[in-house]
């Protein structure tokens, strides 16, 4: 991993570029909320600070999967090049080996970010936060990682089966990852079950976001999120079962 | 010229070949405008009484528009061959060839949007135009509006890839290219109207937008569509859109001529 910094260091002006584009594009998704904030003053009852939250976590854990677990976004390219083989050979573990084999440490100014926007969205609601809610925030926080790791891991156990059409993938996790900006319950009933049972963004920044500013006391909304651990844990086993199928396509 | 236009039919064709990518797109595309409408539609909803900058009918067929030319406005549509070459240096091989450098990548790359808007358009059209009431593309407000909108996108498809090639050209000077692309998408995409649509920014930045070449690739021509822009002033701002190709074209042209001098010491 320092190696992998290192060889990025070496293209410095690209690096400084790299890192200023990070921090724009980001700013301008965050800018759009605001934008549209100016217009509207809120969204089916949620004002912009509780967006800012729901936004800042999603973005938190997309961004730090991007950050350290790059390698298995890119999982196509280990089966078409045959480069798989490599790490199997290895005596370490292969999931842990192809999640740290590349990473892109500008996109932690992303991660940074979120985590001032969720900063800012507490602040600026005055949600006193006694320990249960700083568990709460924490297992948001963490739940959000584990999710998109969830999905990319999923989608690199679908290149078990065939590379094509992989652009699917981007559905799910750029479109999803749109779509759970907002709290989901702004959306349609079919978006609002899709992502809560299917695909558990839900469970991440919508029903612990209602324990966090005080709609409901209800203690199971707090401890949602550990939710996705469930659908982690199911893509890691998917993931294996791909693994003893898998035959290589390097001579 | 007659290099060139063989050179366009041969790229034409390869790019033909991707249909099935394309219909990945269709469907991405199909996605992404549902969800951005879902979400103005939720946005438009909660907020009734106020006064909006945009029509919730008219934000909606803007967002169909742009799905469907997207190709034609998506800031970044790498060339992998041409950022190959960058990188590895086999750009000095291209000083001695025949034909003009710039205006060679300028028909690829130009022949790459216009397959993938082609393939990709249709269907979305069809699909958003056939939608039920509150989710549809609307018809657009006149003939003369359609006339012009098609003129502008025909035009925004020259203005896109000479945008694009100055933005490929710029990286010889970086060498990793992925800081110069994210950088351009940025502001290309706040700027054309592409996160949120022109008149939902803040002042300032509408001044800004309104200044920069960018928003003729769709704030412009879907705004016409939709009557949101007078005819008149749409035929007014046409030369404008013209003089940008130019300049642009012209500035990219050069920028490729003192790249390559550079490259040349590069390759030894």
């Amino acid at each position: 991993m320092k190696l992998c910094i290192k060889t990025k260091l070496e293209y410095k002006a690209s690096v400084i570029i790299n890192s200023i584009s990070q921090f724009l594009v980001f700013f301008t998704y965050y800018f759009m909320v605001v934008a549209l904030f100016d217009k509207f003053n809120n969204i089916k009852g949620f004002n912009l600070y509780e967006i800012f939250i729901c936004f800042g976590v999603i973005h938190f854990g997309y961004a730090f999967c991007e950050t350290f677990f790059r390698g298995i976004d890119r999982f196509e390219d280990h089966i078409i090049k045959g480069s798989l083989d490599r790490f199997l050979v290895r005596p370490k573990n292969i999931l842990l080996q192809i999640l740290v084999s590349e990473v892109d440490f500008v996109k932690v100014f992303k991660a940074l970010q979120a985590l001032i926007i969720i900063v800012i969205g507490i602040v600026k609601l005055n949600i006193n936060l006694d320990i249960l809610k700083i568990v709460t925030l924490a297992n948001m926080l963490i739940s959000s990682v584990l999710i998109f790791l969830g999905i990319f891991i999923f989608t690199a156990s679908y290149c078990f089966i065939t590379v094509d059409g992989l652009e699917v993938k981007n559905l799910f996790t750029d479109g999803g990852k749109y779509l759970a900006e907002y709290p989901i319950s702004i959306y349609k009933k079919g978006v609002f079950i899709f992502f809560t049972f299917v695909i558990p963004y839900g469970f991440i920044n919508y029903y612990p976001l209602l324990y966090l500013i005080g709609r409901t006391n209800n203690i199971l909304y707090a401890i949602s999120p550990l939710v996705t651990i469930l659908f982690t844990g199911l893509s890691v086993v998917v993931f294996y079962k791909g693994l003893k199928r898998y035959t290589s396509t390097g001579s | 010229m007659r290099s060139y236009l063989s050179y366009f039919k041969l790229r034409i064709i390869t790019n033909i070949q991707y249909r099935a990518a394309a219909l990945a797109g269709v469907s991405t595309q199909l996605f992404f405008g549902f969800m951005y409408i879902l979400f103005y539609i939720a946005l438009y909803e909660s907020n009734a009484g106020i006064s909006a900058p945009m029509s919730l009918e008219n934000v909606i067929s803007y967002m169909w528009l742009g799905q469907a030319f997207y190709a034609l406005r998506i800031p970044v549509l790498k060339d992998s061959e041409l950022l190959n070459m960058i990188k590895d240096g086999n750009l000095a091989y291209e000083i001695i060839r025949p034909q003009d450098f710039y205006f060679k990548f300028y028909i690829k790359l130009y022949a790459h949007r216009l397959i993938s808007v082609m393939l990709r358009f249709f269907p979305i059209v069809i699909v958003s135009v056939l939608l039920p009431k509150p989710y549809n593309l609307g018809a657009p407000t006149s003939i003369g509006a359609f006339i012009i909108f098609l003129v502008i996108l025909v035009l925004s498809s020259f203005l896109i890839t000479a945008l694009s090639i100055l933005v490929h050209l710029l990286t010889i000077f970086t060498i990793d290219s992925r800081g110069v692309f994210s950088f351009y998408a940025v502001i290309g995409e706040l700027f054309m109207g592409g996160i949120v649509p022109i008149p939902f920014l803040p002042k300032i930045l509408r001044i800004i937008a309104y200044i920069l070449p960018f928003r003729f690739l769709s704030d412009f021509p879907y705004r016409i569509y939709m009557g949101d822009i007078s005819i008149s002033s749409g035929i007014n701002l046409i030369p404008i859109n013209i003089l940008w190709i130019i300049v642009i074209v012209l500035i990219g042209y050069m920028v490729s001529k003192i790249a390559l001098r550079k490259a040349v010491i590069q390759g030894g």
